[in-house]
This record gives structure tokens, sequence and C-alpha cells, in this order.
């Protein structure tokens, strides 16, 4: 994993307020005026169309909250980075905070010393809690395209007699050249091949002769890049080069 | 006579390791009390002086005593360490600590008035100054503590923004004094400067040794291989000795080489009160400043209570040695003139480069640095 730069200077951020009336905001404005960060009541914006690069959402958790306000059904993470106070330390006050997915807490009375590292690691942890989530979601997908990809190389070893190596390099080439997902390209494949796949897929070798895929508008490329099939550059619009002729 | 007798804590570290510096701070407190107890202003002080000797448990003692005699104001505290010990005492007793030393920043504590420079007044203009006319390859070494950390992290992220690279990074426990096989990997390494973040002794034997070792290869480490820091004072160099005080670079808002008639009266005073050293820093002007902004600031309140002693003093304005100091009303941090100076045989710095203006502190950096830190050019010019 990529090492994650850190924020460490929140000017232009806002910060926004759950709170009960009674809250006492006085240090926390004020600490937060000097690290160049605002204030403002959460209720008075749109809580679920927060943005991860300039809100940060301050929640007390002794007051009522539904999650729902910020968080996106399904979401595993707040919108925007969350940050819990907590005065009682009872289990049914913090449940409310980890339903938020708060990634840090300044405890109440709130103390200025601590408010810019809660800010620090608050923003960061939600960065890198981010991109989990991305990389979750990207295995998650991986993972539904792999049933295609296992279709796709025994298609190829079946009825063009290459080994499963060879299968797996050939689909991985074909799908970088056309710049789709590994998953997604074998789906593609697999879904218009309708029964004749991969008897149909173009040629190893451009001296095997043209070959298309039924119902194929676009010309297909040989393992080195050749164009076969088609009729020569004809179709081929200005500035289009074989990468973006996609079959999926 | 005064209205006001106040009474004011001086909590400074004579003794131990760092005591060359703290000495002075010392002198310039008290340079400053008698100078308002002989002013005839409407307040007095009565100072009431410990001595912690660099012991972090003794800060805490001493510190509780003096709050527990209902002091409300106390000037003191050089390393982040004593301070961020004594600052919940503080917050606990509602009252004030005067901090007279520079320091890394990322602190603005409602009880802790600041008037030592933070990074964008000393470590980014020397930062500057060395990527610019000095070189982009450094070796930092350093106490190992925060101070030493955060001002090699901010080092570290200018010079790789600046297409410089720090080479290695080397800390010592405080009050270190063998440095063979650093200084060895540091001639390997043949960085265009080194970066001193050492504090104390362990900095003067380092500087010393380093020293020796150029010589013995003749090497001119001054012109070849300087050594640049934000701490070096001038009682330092006489703490270094005349074999190896000269040629060394520092970034500091304050240098007692410094023309103007406030620091000329300063340094004359100074020097008449204490013949036999130790020698005037920035450090003790900003104890100084301090005491003179603390008794401003008291005469305006008209009591010694804190809220309105700190709304009294981001009214004031003084001209002080280096020039125009005045206090930040949010912050509580003074904004202050940096300069580049570099040492010399006769125990001064001549100064290089010098701000226009005063710079409002920037304790968090967030008018100088990017989003993810990396620094912005701050404004400096050649000292005419």
């Amino acid at each position: 994993m990529t090492p994650q730069r850190l924020i460490q200077n929140f000017k232009h951020g806002r910060g926004l307020l759950w709170a009960g009336p009674d809250f006492n905001a006085e240090t926390l404005e004020r600490t937060l005026s000097k690290l160049g960060v605002s204030l403002t009541r959460l209720e008075h914006v749109d809580g679920t169309a927060l943005d991860h690069n300039r809100d940060i959402v301050f929640i007390d958790g002794d007051h009522a909250f539904d999650p729902a306000l910020l968080m996106r059904a399904g979401a595993a993470l707040p919108p925007a980075p969350t940050i819990g106070m907590v005065g009682v330390e009872a289990p049914s006050r913090l449940k409310l905070l980890a339903d938020v997915g708060v990634t840090a807490f300044l405890r109440k009375p709130i103390q200025a010393a601590a408010i810019y590292a809660a800010l620090f690691l608050g923003v960061n942890n939600h960065g890198r809690m981010r991109v989990m989530d991305q990389r979750l979601a990207d295995h998650d997908r991986r993972h539904h395209g792999r049933r295609f990809v296992i279709k796709a190389v025994i298609a190829l070893v079946q009825y063009h007699g290459l080994s499963d190596d060879e299968a797996y390099a050939r689909l991985r080439r074909e799908s970088m050249r056309q710049r789709i997902g590994l998953e997604e390209f074998c789906a593609a494949l697999v879904a218009d091949g309708s029964g004749t796949f991969p008897a149909e897929w173009p040629a190893l070798h451009a001296e095997d002769g043209p070959s298309r895929h039924p119902g194929d508008k676009h010309e297909t490329h040989d393992d080195d890049g050749r164009r076969s099939g088609g009729s020569a550059d004809a179709d081929r619009g200005p500035g289009r080069g074989p990468d973006q002729a996609g079959r999926a | 006579m005064p209205n006001l007798r106040v009474p004011i804590g001086i909590l400074i570290s004579s003794d131990g390791p760092y005591s060359a510096v703290a000495r002075s701070m010392l002198c310039g407190a008290l340079q400053a009390i008698d100078e308002i107890n002989a002013s005839g202003a409407s307040v007095a002080f009565e100072p009431v002086v410990g001595n912690p000797a660099g012991q972090l448990s003794r800060y805490v003692a001493l510190g509780e005593e003096m709050l527990a005699a209902g002091i409300k104001h106390v000037v003191g505290c050089y390393t982040s360490s004593s301070r961020k010990e004594i600052i919940p005492l503080f917050e606990k007793a509602d009252a004030l600590l005067w901090y007279p030393s520079h320091y890394e920043g990322f602190e603005s504590s409602p009880n802790v008035v600041y008037t030592g420079p933070v990074a964008n007044q000393h470590l980014l203009p020397l930062v500057d100054y060395l990527t610019h006319r000095v070189g982009k390859t450094a070796v930092c070494v350093g106490s190992n503590y925060i101070w030493a950390w955060e001002n090699n992290r901010v080092l570290r992220e200018a010079m790789g923004a600046g297409g410089g690279a720090v080479l290695a990074e080397r800390y010592f426990p405080l009050g270190s004094t063998d440095f063979g096989q650093v200084i060895e990997a540091i001639l390997e390494a043949a960085p265009a400067f080194v970066f001193n973040t050492l504090i104390g002794i362990s900095s003067y034997h380092f500087l010393r040794d380093f020293r020796a070792a150029c010589e013995a290869r003749g090497i001119d480490q001054p012109m070849m291989i300087p050594v640049a820091s934000c701490t070096l004072s001038e009682p330092e160099l006489q703490a270094i000795g005349p074999e190896a005080m000269d040629g060394h670079i520092t970034s500091s808002v304050y240098f007692a080489s410094i023309d103007t008639i406030e620091n000329a009266h300063f340094t004359a005073s100074y020097q008449a009160r204490n013949p036999d050293g130790p020698a005037v820093s920035a450090d003790a002007e900003a104890s100084y400043i301090a005491v003179h902004l603390l008794g401003l600031a008291i005469a305006e309140a008209g009591t010694v209570q804190i809220d309105a002693v700190k709304r009294a003093v981001a009214r004031q304005v003084i001209r002080a040695p280096q020039g125009e100091v005045r206090v930040d009303a949010d912050t509580m941090h003074a904004a202050l003139t940096p300069r580049i100076g570099r040492s010399r045989r006769d125990g001064q710095f001549e100064i290089l480069m010098q701000a226009p203006a005063p710079v409002a502190a920037d304790p968090y950096l967030i008018r100088t640095a990017s989003r993810l830190g990396s620094v912005v050019r701050p404004n400096l010019r050649v000292a005419s």
C-alpha cells in the first residue's frame, strides 16, 4: 500500500458541530479558529452531502443523534472525518460514536491542547479508512468477476489448446490493451460469446487469417497489437489508436 | 509608589544541561524586573526564583509551590518538555506562564504567553537560507526529543520540496558527549551542511569535536560543511571555546550585535549587571521582553487576573532590543523579526540577513505550510 500523505494543515476547513444547546463551544470554536477552521452547526447543512476535503464533523455523544443524518445507507464510513466528543463514558453513548464511525475523540470538557491532535488523527484516520474502503470495494468487484475469468480461461484452454497460464496471460494482455479490468473484459467475452466463444475469438497469430467476433462492429487485435479483421484503416477515426478499439 | 506589588515567579534552570542559556534568561528577566521597579511605574514586581536544575519533577514541585503561594504569573521554562509538564498546573490554578524561548510550535495554551519564536520565525527562514545559499544536502544531528524531531521533520519536507535531501538523521540522549562515530559518518556523507538540534553541552562537544576532526583532515569546516541551528547563542559560543566558536550559522530573532538604540541600552545595562557573564542571548532578550510586556499589561489591566492581563497584553507594542514586538490576541504568540547570523571569534554574530519587518507567529503553520506540510518561502533580505 502506498504510504498516505498526512494532512497537517486544516486551514479553510469547516467544522460542523452536533451538540445540545447547553454545549459550551467556546474553547472548540476559539481553538479551531486558530487552526483556520470555522465552526457551524451540523443541522444547518445537509449531513449527507459533506466534502471530506473540507468538512470535519464534531458529535457530542451525550446529545441524541440519528446516525442516518450522516451515514449513507450501507456505508461503513461517514462522508467526512468525524470526531466524537465524550462526556459520559457509558457504552450506550460510546456506541453512538462507534456507529457513526468516529476516527478520533475529544474528552469533555474540551481542552484546547487536545484539538489539533484530534483533528490530525480524525482527518488522517478517515483518509486511511477511505482508502481501505475503496480497496475493499475494488476487491469485491474483482471477486465477483473471478468466475468469468475462470470461464474464459477454461474456454481458451479447451478450444485453443493453450495452457491455463498462456490463456490467463492472453486475457490479461487483451484487457490491458483495451484498458478495462480483467474481470469486466472476461465477463463481456463470456456474455458476447453466446455459446460460440471462443471459437470466434481472434486468432493467436495474424497469419491465421482474419477473424471477427460475431456481432463485433470494431476491429480486434492480435497479440502484437496488429489489427486484424475490418477493412484496414477505413473505420479508424482521427486520433483513435488501437487501444481505444474496445470490444466491451 | 506603585499601586500594585506583584509577586512574579521565575522558573529557570540555572544548573543542569542547558544552564548556560538558562542563566542568561534569568539575567534578562531580573534586569527587566529591576528596570520596572526603578521606573516608578504603577506596578512593582517581587521576584520568587526557583531553580529546577533541568529536572522535570522539580519543575512541577517548584511550579506547584509558586502557584500555591498565590503567584499568578511565572516567567520560565526553556525546553518544551518542561513547559508541557507544568501547563496543567497553570490551567488548574488559572495562572499564566510567560514562556521566553524558541520552540517548535503546535501549541497555543490559553495559560501561556509565548515571547520566543516558533518555526515560521526561526526554522523556515533558516531552511530557506541554507537551501538557497549553502546547499541541497544535509545531515541532521540532534538531541533525542521533540525539538529535534519536529525541526528535522520540517527541514526534511522543505529540503525534499526544494530538490534537496536529508542524507541522515542521528539522535543522541540529552547530555551525550561522544560524537566520534557520527562525525565519521558526516565526513563520509559530505553534506552541504549539518543541521544541529543538539542542545546544551552535547552541542558544544559536537561542535568542538567536529571542528577538530575536520582540521585533522585539512577541511575548512565553516566553509565546506557549516553547522546550522536555531539555538546557538552568544553564551554558548563562550561555552564552545575559542577553537571552534566561529563560522556557525544561526537563525534567531535576536543577536547581541543588533545595531539599535534599544539594543545598545539593553546590552550595556546587561553587561554592567553581569560583568562575569553569561553573555546576553536571544532567550535572555525574550525573557526581558516577557517581563516588560507583563509589567505593561498588569499596569493597564489594573489587576493580575489572567483574562484581563491577556486582553491588555495584546494591546501593547514595545520597542524591544530586537525591534518592535507585539503579542497576537488570538495565539498569544509574539510577532518577532527573523534574522540569520554567523558566529565570529569575538563571541558575537555577524548578521547576514533579516526580515524587513516583524513576522507574526504561525504556531500551527497554517499560513506558511501547505495542506500536506511543505513550507512556503519566507521573506528575508540581506542585512545592510
